[in-house]
């Protein structure tokens, strides 16, 4: 098996899995029961929420522990007490939870590579404004937002309404559940009001996610109980669950050069590789401002899902897109907002690499690829068959 | 037939494909006679539910995955549209009258067999061809060798130009041999599992599925017999004669449902299977299909898969017959169809022509 779907998933390193163990066999205890074992666990609980933060940058009571980075993102935009801009290509929880949340909302338009125009958010930016989401990285093309930039794009109407005495607040909330693994997190140096990070894509178990809060940021809870999570988020805490997340994020921190570096390489050959097609390939995304382990690219003319299903008979899975918008049987609306032509949208495929994969398997995958995708065109007539 | 392979031209077959097994094996029997084979998914209507992933995605994937994997082309005909104003308002609205509608009936007569059939033959197919169990002597629709999933009650109600024109690979086949035949070309569907019911509406039963279209009216359970109220519904209309479920009136012996007041919304139910409502010797029926000239003695089936009964068939005015039983029978409800089988007079297992059939009224 050769697997270059990252972006969607990621296995469960070893040594988060050893880690999270003993809180699923011997220390199950309830954090909140009242006998000696039990403060243990809530110990051991709260310290890995510390060094989860620290990762980030933040300390463990900034966050709320959360079932995944959908939930964050609701309970982010639930702070909105106003109109919410966010950026046309972000992820569905994002868009459908801003449109729930926000009294009304607005897309900032991004670039041919998903780069977010930022004149485009200062036009938008109106004293009505009360959140604006920008994911850290792009989960189809891989495309890093300057969030530096735009924090202080932020900053400074903050200024402006302070100093005409408007109280409206004004929140930068960032989705980095991409990012976390290949690129340094810090949410002070990237000035985010929120942030929310998932366990399930930096090798950690699915199912945990969390929503950075910073001081000042006024939250109310979404889901109501025994009052865990200062009340933010009650229901017992997924002990396991957050242990396994603390040690990924640790893990991965420790590797983000050495990951960036490997991906730079295993990226070039690919794309050199795929140089070979009968089809020209169009790579989609940023040059510059790119997670290394993405490789979107497009085949005008040919049929990505039927690439998916030949490569998949041999046992290489990559993907369209997100797997949510293809599962729905709809375009994506990151390739739409990008300015690509259906052609180019339906001839698109993602490969996203991770710690699996080495040089001798993506020298493997980008030569069935090629296959693939000649096969494809031979049989629709796209170029012509050489015997 | 139109065109076979013998006359040395590759004729194109456009298959409907839905993602299951059946369809699947008939598409890659087609590809080794040597069609030129065309898979067509059809995207028919599902509900709307919010933030809901479409229902209809993982088996539009099944049907392309193996288009691939035969190396054929796919397309998708989207009858979305269609579907929601020939098959489900229809059902509705049938429904709402008080009768009791076979969408899957009206599916094959509107869609499958006459829209996809057109747009096939518009795109330059020769034949269609689907996963039916049913066969076709090149002029009539003749039942399935495989007697428990002949599909022909479903397909009583389509054209003599789109029979003429459809090819049913799995005719001559059992089930058990198409399951083996999957595995054989590989096909990764082999073993999924067969839908059932209604197609669009999906996991909820059809009572849910109406409850959304149709207002809840409470009216009286009524005793047939006593006339005593025995308990309260949430809508006449919910109910189907011969109906035992989900009555709320007492345990102890079943209640059945023996006859609907639409008006007054009284469902009248009865302990007693011989009460007289249930039973009857003779069924009037509208909107009748025939093709071909149909004898006086016929054989009749009153649901899908049930036993065939002999008859007489009387044909009346504007599309109407009437249907004589030599003895009693359980009634059927208002809305359903009956289907006309003919070839022998005597032997139901040599009536293999499936003739039409009429809508039953009421």
């Amino acid at each position: 098996m050769i697997y270059l779907d990252f972006a969607a998933a990621t296995p469960v390193d070893e040594r988060v899995f050893k880690a999270m163990e003993p809180y699923f066999l011997s220390d199950f205890f309830n954090p909140s029961a009242p006998y000696l074992p039990a403060k243990r666990v809530k110990e051991a609980y709260e310290e890995a929420k510390n060094e989860l933060a620290h990762a980030i940058g933040a300390k463990g009571a900034d966050l709320v522990m959360t079932a995944g980075a959908t939930e964050s993102i609701n309970l982010a935009m639930s702070v909105a007490s106003g109109k919410i801009l966010y950026l046309t290509t972000e992820h569905a929880a994002v868009r459908e939870s801003a449109r729930r949340f926000g009294l009304s909302f607005e897309e900032i338009a991004v670039d041919k590579t998903g780069l977010i125009d930022l004149s485009d958010l200062r036009a938008k930016l109106s004293g009505d404004v009360a959140m604006i989401s920008v994911s850290a990285a792009n989960n189809e093309l891989g495309t890093i937002q300057p969030l530096s930039a735009i924090a202080e794009i932020v900053r400074e109407e903050k200024q402006k309404r302070l100093a005409r005495g408007d109280k409206t607040p004004l929140y930068l909330h960032s989705d980095a559940s991409q990012a976390m693994s290949l690129i340094d997190i810090n949410v002070r140096r990237l000035g985010v009001d929120l942030l929310t990070i998932n366990s399930a894509k930096v090798y950690g178990p699915k199912g945990v996610g969390a929503l950075y809060i910073a001081h000042g940021v006024d939250v109310k809870p979404l889901v109501f109980g025994g009052g865990q999570e200062r009340g933010l988020r009650s229901g017992t805490e997924n002990v396991p669950g957050v242990i396994g997340f603390a040690k990924a994020a640790v893990i991965a921190k420790e590797h983000i050069n050495g990951n960036r570096k490997k991906y730079e390489k295993l990226g070039a050959i690919l794309r050199e590789e795929l140089k070979k097609c009968a089809i020209e390939p169009v790579f989609l995304g940023n040059k510059k401002h790119s997670l290394t382990n993405f490789c979107t690219v497009s085949f005008p003319g040919i049929d990505a899902e039927r690439l998916i299903y030949k490569l998949e008979s041999r046992e290489i899975y990559i993907s369209t897109g997100a797997a949510c918008a293809a599962s729905k049987g709809e375009k994506s609306h990151v390739l739409t907002a990008i300015g690509l032509s259906d052609t180019e949208i339906a001839g698109s495929i993602r490969v996203t690499m991770g710690v699996l994969n080495d040089e001798e398997q993506i020298r493997t995958a980008a030569r069935e690829i090629v296959e693939a995708v000649n096969e494809e065109a031979e049989r629709t007539g796209l170029v012509g068959g050489q015997k | 037939m139109t065109k076979t392979i013998a006359d040395g031209v590759k004729p194109t077959v456009f298959v409907g494909m839905s993602g299951g097994v059946d369809s699947s094996v008939s598409a890659a029997l087609l590809k080794d006679a040597g069609y030129n084979v065309v898979g067509v998914y059809m995207k028919n209507w599902s509900k709307d539910l919010p933030g809901m992933k479409c229902p209809w995605a993982d088996d539009l994937a099944d049907a392309k995955r193996v288009a691939v994997k035969l190396g054929i082309d796919f397309k998708v005909f989207d009858f979305e549209k269609d579907y929601k104003q020939k098959v489900v308002d229809y059902m509705l609205e049938e429904f709402k009258r008080g009768r009791t509608p076979n969408p899957d009936i009206m599916c094959n007569q509107e869609i499958k067999f006459k829209l996809f059939y057109d747009v096939a033959r518009e795109q330059g197919a020769d034949l269609i061809a689907t996963g039916h169990y049913a066969k076709n002597d090149g002029k009539n629709l003749l039942r399935a060798v495989d007697e428990n999933k002949d599909q022909t009650y479903f397909l009583c109600r389509i054209s003599e130009d789109a029979i003429e024109h459809t090819i049913f690979p799995l005719g001559d086949m059992l089930k058990p041999d198409v399951k083996k035949l999957a595995e054989k070309y590989g096909l990764h569907n082999a073993y999924k599992k067969e839908s059932m019911g209604v197609c669009f509406v999906g996991d909820v039963g059809i009572r849910d599925f109406l409850r959304e279209y149709i207002d809840e009216e409470p009216g009286e359970i009524r005793d047939a017999e006593t006339d005593n109220v025995l308990g309260y519904h949430e809508g006449a209309i919910f109910y189907t004669i011969g109906q035992r479920h989900g009555l709320n009136v007492g345990g102890g012996i079943p209640y059945y449902v023996v006859k609907k007041d639409i008006a007054k919304n009284i469902v009248y139910v009865s302990q007693n299977l011989n009460n007289e409502e249930l039973w009857t010797k003779s069924l009037k029926l509208t909107e009748m299909i025939l093709r071909g000239d149909v004898p006086e003695i016929v054989f009749v089936r009153l649901r899908h898969r049930a036993e065939l009964i002999p008859a007489m068939l009387k044909l009346g005015n504007d599309d109407t017959a009437e249907l004589k039983f030599t003895e009693e029978i359980k009634a059927p409800a208002a809305g359903q169809s009956a289907v006309i089988y003919t070839g022998d007079a005597k032997d139901s297992s040599k009536a293999r022509v499936c003739a039409g059939g009429g809508i039953i009224a009421g």
